[in-house]
């Protein structure tokens, strides 16, 4: 048990890794397809070996678990000294559901692989090395690990969007790299920025994440950077964390990649690369900067807000059901940037759980518009019709599916969507954070929360629009012959149908016994109260 | 027979020469010429065959590479010599170390790319000229008079010129060639110019002693010494590509063979950034890093940043539109030179956050050299590369490098690792170089800011032409045929790509190691006339 708390999340990082080295060896189709789904099975069986060494019980603050903190199963090690850089994993109730997300989707996305004809040594070894970038960022507790594995996560990803894609790859491809990597060089100058700051503070300076979060050290950053450079650089770390998201205006990379990646590929950029952002945004840049983070809410929540509804309504408009379930994405991540701006407990909450319930949502809508493309070889949505009399299995798993994403309560999306809108209005409180603190006011966020509620009547619409112009209406011939889903199709919807369903009724047992913990200990240090305590305590 | 004995015991220091050990700084140098005379008598006895030069010079290469670590680890050798005329710091020693590695790496490279096509008996020429350059080179790195800069940078220049129209029934070599010959002559000619006007103000050869009249005096004409700087900063301007002397880059590397554009992307700029750094910090030293009557810093520091900066922005965006591979890695060559260019603009103590930033020198030569250090292997990597193909396909165009992935894996790989190095992305040293660089410019803080700002556009910038070409190796499929490359290219640039991950992983040891040799020797002069802490015990005991 011990050499398992010591060593399972460097193991979860490496092993795909290893298994990737394993199938540039392997010889012949099956052996790698094999061992590439070995590989990523061991992995999700070890993340969820973290179910019993992790004790989502403990701690009381947002600090390391041997000071009664919340972060656990910490693995440290020196690597440039010089810098005080070290190789830093552990995890908490932020990064558990996230590891568990990403390990769960990576198997599925390996099944969905399957019909991947073309170079599949290759494809497969990219796949695992982006399956160790990922886990890289969602356990590293160091920014510069962080930074590497955030960095070492975009080039697979470049290689399965451009070698794998559909016509445009090269383009989408290019753009996916270019605009991640524009975000990144807002990252580096802020790993930079803090860290000089650091040393003002720590002797040699810290890259430590939970270290610069806690209060001893906020209040001596605040001192060491004036207003105008936190600000400045929680903006750039929110450019760098917005543009993965994607939130608008610089969400339009995301249509391009999805409609060009291949299928398993648009499961794991949706399900878990737009997460990174999303997990960036509560790691690094409110933890870091909150004092910032307030300052910048009502810009932070007016992009969300425009977010929802721009996606939704662009959503809306599309004739490609690739691109429709790439708009809703925008749409739903939009939720997590406003749940974040306005810094509530529920809203909070309700934004961690809509990044796992859009995790799974989505990689289940993008493996539904996989399977009718593989059989119809297109995505126009006006040409689609009466599948429901052809394939009636396919039609029950996506119903479910698209139901949860669109919010219908009893399924996941539905928890997510409400905790927020909750959240957002709570903010309108006077004892909230924003008020209390002078950044707000509740009319403010009275119309920001009005104006998000229509975000899920307009999901609803997009949503039972698609239903009906796929499943409904008239048989067509052309689609006459097609083959219900196979065992293969199956293997993958029925896990992700299921936790549609199990994260709807039962959020409580599957998502927030795992968080509670750590949220109302990172809330603490938004609270002015903490920071106060600390200057009296001096 | 007292001096058999001392030879055979120090085999590599001809301390033996003079009891005095007078001539032991010069060792390396005094290698290098052995090894030129060498390189022309041995072709009698073997048929002027190409491979006994080769040969020769890279044992005269090693000699140097040995002659240099053992004078860098002795004691007493740090300082300047020979009237001045040669310095031995550890900056100096670290830059010899690695040029002499290049350009063994360079000969190498050349039997496996360039030496098929070479004529018979052409080697001799070559090899003098390759090693003739490479101690202008090190002399450029290791001088602070007057004098021996304009020698030693003409020394470098010449056999450039030829080199650059080796292939003599190339059409583009022989423009190329003509093209160096009168921009070098030119800048030349302005950089001598500035130096007899300076000569002419204060009436000495010694950087530091002009240095010091600079910083006290106040009767010189502020306009005489802008243009005298100006001319010093054109002669060496050039050398180092900046912009807007950087015209010939990438013509001269078009028509060069690749083994000698790859040589002087590398070395030529490195020695003449060196050169820059050693007379700009010997100048703010003196002037104890602040503004003086006599001599404005921050102007100074201003126009080398701007100029920095300009040349990284004109050679990443001009490369966008390059077909040629060479043509390419030229522009990357002009914009990594304006990066290092960058670092050079600390002339002032900055107004960041950090207070015990008391001596920008060493803080900048250390950013200089790990970038150098890092910058040599990816240069060497992408040009061994792209010599192969060429080897293979006859083309230099970035066309040509369609399905490479699938070609040849392995040679791909490699090109990738170096690319996305030179990008400047983790998991690759180009990462490192680069953050260490922004690092040290925001330690700074205060305009330096700015160039961190510039760095990082420009790091975007540069990700798109570079991804051309990944693009064109992996994305693109052409029916031309696999090839198996040679091996030792391979097992050159495969040792390149492996050495950027460690360099990556092994930042620990690599920032010792340049914090080690980042100390420049500002001269005796500064020692005398000023009551400050003696600089070179201070230096040699570190």
């Amino acid at each position: 048990m011990d050499f398992l708390n010591h060593w399972l999340l460097t193991i979860l990082i490496f092993l795909p890794t290893v298994g990737a080295i394993l199938v540039l060896i392997a010889k012949g189709r099956d052996a790698i397809r094999w061992t590439a789904l070995a590989t990523t099975l061991v992995t999700f069986a070890l993340s969820l070996l973290l179910l019993t060494t992790f004790n989502w019980h403990q701690g009381d603050h947002y600090g390391y678990a041997d000071a009664g903190g919340t972060v656990q199963m910490v693995q440290r090690a020196d690597w440039i000294p010089a810098f005080n850089i070290q190789y830093l994993v552990g995890i908490d109730g932020l990064s558990f559901p996230l590891v568990i997300l990403s390990t769960f989707v990576c198997a599925l996305a390996c099944i969905a692989s399957w019909n991947i004809e073309k170079m599949t040594k290759g494809y497969m070894c990219l796949f695992l090395f982006l399956e160790t970038g990922i886990l890289g960022v969602f356990l590293s507790l160091d920014f510069f690990l962080f930074y590497v594995f955030f960095e070492v996560s975009l080039l697979p990803m470049y290689f399965l969007i451009g070698i794998w894609g559909g016509p445009r790859k090269e383009y989408a491809a290019i753009k996916f790299f270019l605009y991640t990597l524009l975000g990144s060089i807002g990252l580096l100058i802020v790993l930079i920025g803090t860290f000089l700051y650091s040393r003002s503070i720590v002797p040699g300076g810290t890259f430590d994440l939970v270290r610069m979060a806690s209060p001893e050290f906020q209040h001596g950053l605040v001192g060491a950077v004036g207003h105008g450079v936190a600000i400045t650089f929680f903006c750039l770390l929110m450019l760098g964390f917005l543009i993965k998201v994607p939130a608008v205006p610089f969400h339009t990379w995301l249509p391009d990649a999805h409609v060009e990646a291949p299928t398993p590929i648009s499961m794991i950029l949706a399900a878990i690369l737009l997460k990174m952002g999303g997990y960036g945004i509560f790691r690094i840049a409110y933890p870091l900067y909150p004092q910032a983070a307030k300052a910048m809410w009502l810009l932070i929540a007016i992009i969300g807000v425009v977010s929802i509804i721009y996606g939704a309504l662009c959503a809306m408009s599309q004739t490609d059901f690739k691109k429709l379930v790439a708009y809703s994405s925008v749409s739903h991540m939009g939720f997590v940037t406003l749940g974040a701006a306005v810094m509530t407990t529920a809203a909070v909450n309700g934004a961690l759980f809509m990044m796992i319930a859009h995790g799974i949502t989505s990689a289940m809508m993008f493996f539904i518009v996989g399977v009718v493309y593989d059989r119809a070889h297109h995505r126009e949505l006006s040409r689609f019709g009466g599948l429901a009399t052809t394939m009636p299995v396919y039609t029950g798993f996506s119903t479910v599916g698209m139901f949860a994403n669109l919010g219908l309560p009893g399924l996941c999306g539905f928890v997510g969507e409400v905790l927020v809108l909750l959240g957002t209005f709570q903010a309108a409180r006077s004892d909230s954070i924003l008020i209390k603190g002078g950044f707000a006011s509740s009319t403010q966020i009275y119309w920001l929360a009005v104006i998000s509620c229509f975000g899920v009547i307009l999901t609803a619409g997009y949503m039972l629009w698609t239903i009906q112009r796929i499943f409904f209406g008239p048989e067509k011939p052309e689609y006459k012959g097609f083959p219900e889903v196979n065992q293969r199709e199956i293997v993958v919807l029925t896990p992700l149908t299921v936790m549609c369903i199990l994260l709807g009724i039962l959020p409580t047992v599957f998502f927030f016994t795992f968080t509670q913990k750590t949220v109302d200990g990172m809330f603490n240090l938004l609270t002015p109260a903490s920071t106060a305590q600390v200057v009296s305590t001096q | 027979m007292n001096l058999l004995a001392a030879a055979i015991d120090r085999p590599f220091i001809p301390g033996w020469a003079d009891p005095a050990n007078g001539l032991r700084p010069f060792a390396p140098e005094l290698w290098l010429i052995v090894a030129i005379v060498a390189v022309l008598i041995v072709p009698f006895f073997t048929r002027r065959s190409n491979l006994a030069c080769a040969a020769t010079a890279l044992f005269g290469l090693i000699a140097a590479l040995l002659a240099t670590m053992i004078v860098g680890t002795s004691d007493g050798v740090v300082g300047s010599h020979f009237r001045g005329l040669l310095v031995v710091d550890p900056v100096t020693v670290f830059f010899k170390g690695l040029l002499f590695l290049f350009v063994i790496g360079i000969i190498l490279m050349w039997l496996c790319t360039t030496s098929m096509s070479m004529h018979e008996g052409d080697g001799p020429e070559f090899f003098t000229l390759l090693l003739g350059a490479t101690l202008g080179m090190s002399l450029m790195a290791s001088t602070s008079n007057l004098l021996m800069i304009f020698m030693s940078v003409e020394l470098a220049s010449l056999p450039s010129y030829v080199l650059a129209g080796f292939r003599k029934t190339h059409r583009v070599g022989a423009e190329a060639s003509l093209k160096y010959v009168l921009f070098g002559a030119v800048t030349s000619s302005v950089m001598v110019y500035g130096l007899s006007m300076l000569y002419g103000l204060y009436g000495t050869l010694q950087v530091e002693e002009l240095a010091h009249q600079m910083t006290t005096g106040s009767a010189t004409s502020v306009a005489l010494l802008t243009v005298a700087i100006f001319g010093l900063l054109i002669g060496i301007g050039f050398k180092i590509s900046a912009v807007p002397f950087h015209f010939w880059c990438p013509d001269v590397f078009e028509g060069a063979s690749i083994d000698v554009s790859a040589f002087l992307s590398v070395a030529s700029k490195g020695a003449g950034l060196v050169l820059l750094l050693r007379i700009l910090m010997t100048l703010a030293s003196t002037a104890h890093w602040h503004n003086v009557p006599g001599i404005s810093l921050s102007a100074v520091a201003i126009v080398v940043g701007v100029i920095g900066s300009i040349t990284c922005t004109v050679g990443n965006t001009a490369a966008y539109v390059q077909t040629n591979i060479k043509r390419l890695l030229a522009y990357s060559s002009i914009a990594h030179a304006g990066y290092m260019m960058c670092a050079l603009s600390m002339l002032l103590i900055g107004k960041g956050a950090e207070s015990d930033l008391k001596d920008p020198a060493s803080v900048a030569t250390q950013a200089i050299l790990l970038y150098l250090a890092v910058y040599l292997f990816m240069n060497l990597g992408a040009f061994t590369v792209a010599g192969l193909v060429y080897r293979q396909t006859g083309s230099e165009d970035i066309r040509d490098y369609r399905g490479l992935g699938r070609r040849s894996p392995v040679l791909a790989l490699c090109m990738f690792c170096c690319l996305v190095s030179l990008i400047g992305l983790p998991p690759f040293a180009g990462f490192v170089a680069k953050l260490n660089l922004m690092w040290v410019l925001f330690r700074s803080g205060g305009w330096w800011i700015a160039l961190i700002v510039v760095i990082g556009v420009n790091t975007i910038l540069s990700a798109f032409y570079y991804f051309r070409v990944i693009r064109a190796m992996y994305l693109e499929n052409s029916d031309a045929p696999a090839f198996f490359p040679n091996p030792l290219g391979l097992a050159i640039s495969g040792a390149c790509s492996v050495l950027l991950v460690l360099m990556l992983l092994g930042w620990s040891p690599l920032g010792r190691m340049t914090d080690y040799f980042s100390h420049l020797y500002f001269g005796s002069a500064t020692v005398l006339v000023h009551e400050q802490p003696d600089m070179s015990s201070a230096t040699a005991s570190r």
